[in-house]
């Protein structure tokens, strides 16, 4: 494939065979090569983690359980250090037999939702990072720009997500000095999904949306000063006909991609994630459609991520927005929605309050 | 109950305890196929089985995954005029339909409804069973039941099997004394009186949509409009929820039946609609 070809995969893989695995016949494990060991050190290494080998870890008063299944397969690559790389799969699971265990269990609650309308994209999440009944960060940010053009909504585990999108943002960049141009989201989203495959089976858990614009800055399209012009424009058109429309202009535009670490790759116009995605689809089937303006997205996407965090136990705190444009992102100020939740309060309460005083005076 | 206290009756297996002698008890006429359901709330089971210590064995660990899913979208919401109370329409056995056009409102009377999720069998039963206890309880006292009263019967008989595998996720709405009343009641016998509910897997969808344009001083016309609301985004996302929208309002002198439509066409209603909206 041709990506592979700019970002050399197959080449990454040769060598790591080669280099990592000298022939080891008696079963001491293999201390880990220092130099290569650190992560990324050459443009070769791709895939070049740093496994923290077994050697402290025999010695931890910490029994995590560590399984030591080194010895096999180091005898078994030992006899066969050529390998190509349609067999990788059967190396990989060395890195992870060596996993430890995890002492707690994980849990996967966020809300990050993302939508297409006519002024590009709007996306939107929550701030709340949790681990299993504990909130372990009030104020983390869900949202990685990736470049000037390129948002990427993380969820599922944070380490793994942020990993991936620095590595993802390492090869965009390369592809852009490379060739001169940047790669399209859609690119983009098929360079994320295939590094993403080798883990497939383990526990990497990674469900990421991108959100970007491709091609060069669009006059034709509307930034918000004329979104009322064309909006009247896009109104005279049924919403399946808005569609075949925007298909025929799809060299360039608003794009968005759903990427998940079990293969999925989807494009869409509306994609909610997390533990408080159906809170938000609801909201956001209500109200989204092409035509919105700027103003009418970001208040629905607010709404959407407020509703989520009001039921959800495992999203909440801030609400970070984005928006994608022709011109690149912009960020929204983070906003407290401790501070929406007390004034729902107040309304409630002053509508009660007004019932009641209408009751008396019956 | 009260008279039996009164005048010394004393139940039939009670006297034959007192007759027969103490390492005879198993002679003792318990609850059997013929006489389950008169006499006492209890369904006969053969002596030694246990339905709970059974279907303890029938989790996850063991390998077995019997999966209590309650396959449906109810909601009920208060407000000044009352209750309103949308459900869906759809009966799922696994992945095939076996209704699209289910009834999970029971009308147990007129001032008195109850929803119905999770396993169709265990809700109808019950439900039933509590419209019996209801009615004979009017002609026992002269008045009515009271909705609290009513929810505590049926959560109560769910607390009698507690554990036994029973699947059942049910909102009990009525109008009584203190006003409007609004309970739910489950299978573990939970009993929560609220001012808004949703039950069943497509919950979290309606839950946004009622959150979000929720208000205490609706009209009844904008409290119509928000139950249907629910009822359709949370079909239009759920897989297990669909068919039609049967809504009911539960006003001061008993309920009506509001509607009852289609979803799909709702969904492109307000699909459409949305484009030439100005504010929702």
């Amino acid at each position: 494939m041709a990506l592979q070809d700019i970002c050399n995969f197959q080449s990454v893989f040769e060598d790591r065979l080669t280099t990592e695995y000298p022939a080891v016949p008696h079963g001491k494990k293999i201390p880990s090569n220092y130099v290569s060991g650190l992560p990324f050190s050459n443009n070769k290494s791709l895939f070049h983690f740093y496994i923290p080998v077994a050697e402290y870890l025999d010695e931890s008063p910490i029994q995590f359980g560590q399984i030591s299944t080194v010895q096999n397969c180091s005898a078994v690559s030992s006899e066969d250090p050529f390998l190509t790389s349609s067999s990788l799969p059967t190396c990989l699971p060395f890195a992870s037999s060596q996993s430890v265990p995890l002492p707690f269990p994980m849990a996967h609650g966020t809300t990050t939702l993302a939508f297409m309308f006519q002024g590009g994209v709007m996306a939107a999440a929550d701030t709340r990072s949790s681990c299993s009944g504990l909130v372990a960060c009030p104020a983390s940010q869900k949202i990685l720009p990736i470049h000037s053009h390129l948002v990427g909504l993380t969820s599922g585990t944070s380490a793994d997500c942020a990993l991936w999108k620095r590595i993802l943002a390492r090869e965009l960049r390369l592809y852009q000095l490379r060739h001169g141009r940047r790669l399209s989201t859609s690119g983009a989203a098929k360079l994320l999904s295939h590094m993403l495959h080798p883990f497939k089976g383990t526990e990497l858990c990674v469900a990421a949306t991108l959100c970007g614009w491709d091609g060069g800055e669009q006059k034709n399209f509307v930034d918000s000063t004329n979104a009322k012009v064309s909006l009247a424009k896009d109104e005279r058109f049924s919403f399946s006909q808005q569609c075949s429309i925007r298909k025929k202009m799809n060299l360039s535009g608003p794009r968005l991609f759903y990427v998940c670490s079990d293969g999925t790759r989807l494009r869409g116009m509306l994609f909610s994630v997390g533990s408080g995605s159906p809170y938000a689809y609801s909201i956001l089937d209500q109200g989204v459609h092409w035509g919105l303006t700027v103003d009418e997205a970001k208040s629905i996407a607010r709404e959407a991520v407020y509703r989520a965090t009001y039921r959800d136990a495992y999203s909440g705190n801030c609400v970070d927005m984005y928006h994608i444009t022709s011109k690149g992102w912009t960020r929204r100020n983070r906003e407290d929605l401790k501070e929406e939740y007390y004034r729902e309060k107040e309304r409630r309460k002053h509508e009660k309050t007004e019932r009641r005083d209408v009751a008396f005076s019956d | 109950m009260a008279i039996f206290d009164v005048s010394g009756y004393k139940k039939y297996c009670e006297l034959r305890e007192q007759i027969l002698p103490a390492g005879l008890t198993h002679l003792v006429d318990r609850t059997n196929h013929y006489n389950f359901g008169t006499k006492t709330q209890e369904f006969a089971v053969p002596p030694g089985v246990d339905p709970s210590g059974f279907l303890k064995s029938c989790n996850h660990d063991g390998g077995v995954c019997i999966e209590m899913n309650h396959g449906t979208t109810t909601l009920a919401f208060k407000f000044k005029h009352g209750v309103i109370v949308a459900v869906d329409s759809r009966a799922s056995a696994g992945n095939y339909l076996a209704s699209k056009d289910a009834n999970k409102v029971i009308e147990i009377n007129s001032y008195l409804l109850g929803t119905m999720s999770g396993s169709a069998a265990d809700c109808q039963h019950w439900e039933r069973l509590l419209a019996k206890e209801c009615r004979l309880y009017r002609l026992r006292n002269n008045h009515r039941i009271s909705v609290a009263a009513a929810s505590k019967l049926l959560s109560n008989m769910m607390l009698g099997y507690r554990g036994m595998g029973l699947s059942m996720g049910s909102m009990i709405c009525g109008w009584d004394k203190q006003g409007p009343g609004l309970y739910y009641v489950d299978d573990n016998g939970t009993r929560l009186s609220g001012r808004m509910f949703s039950t069943g897997c497509g919950n979290s969808y309606a839950y946004g949509v009622v959150d979000s344009g929720y208000r205490e001083d609706m009209t009844v016309e904008e409290a119509y409009e928000l139950g249907r609301r629910g009822i359709t985004h949370a079909t239009h996302r759920d897989a297990y929820s669909g068919g039609v929208v049967n809504m009911y309002h539960m006003r001061e002198d008993g309920w009506i039946k509001v509607c009852k439509d289609d979803v799909s066409e709702l969904i492109h209603r307000y699909r459409k609609g949305i484009a030439s909206l100005i504010s929702v």
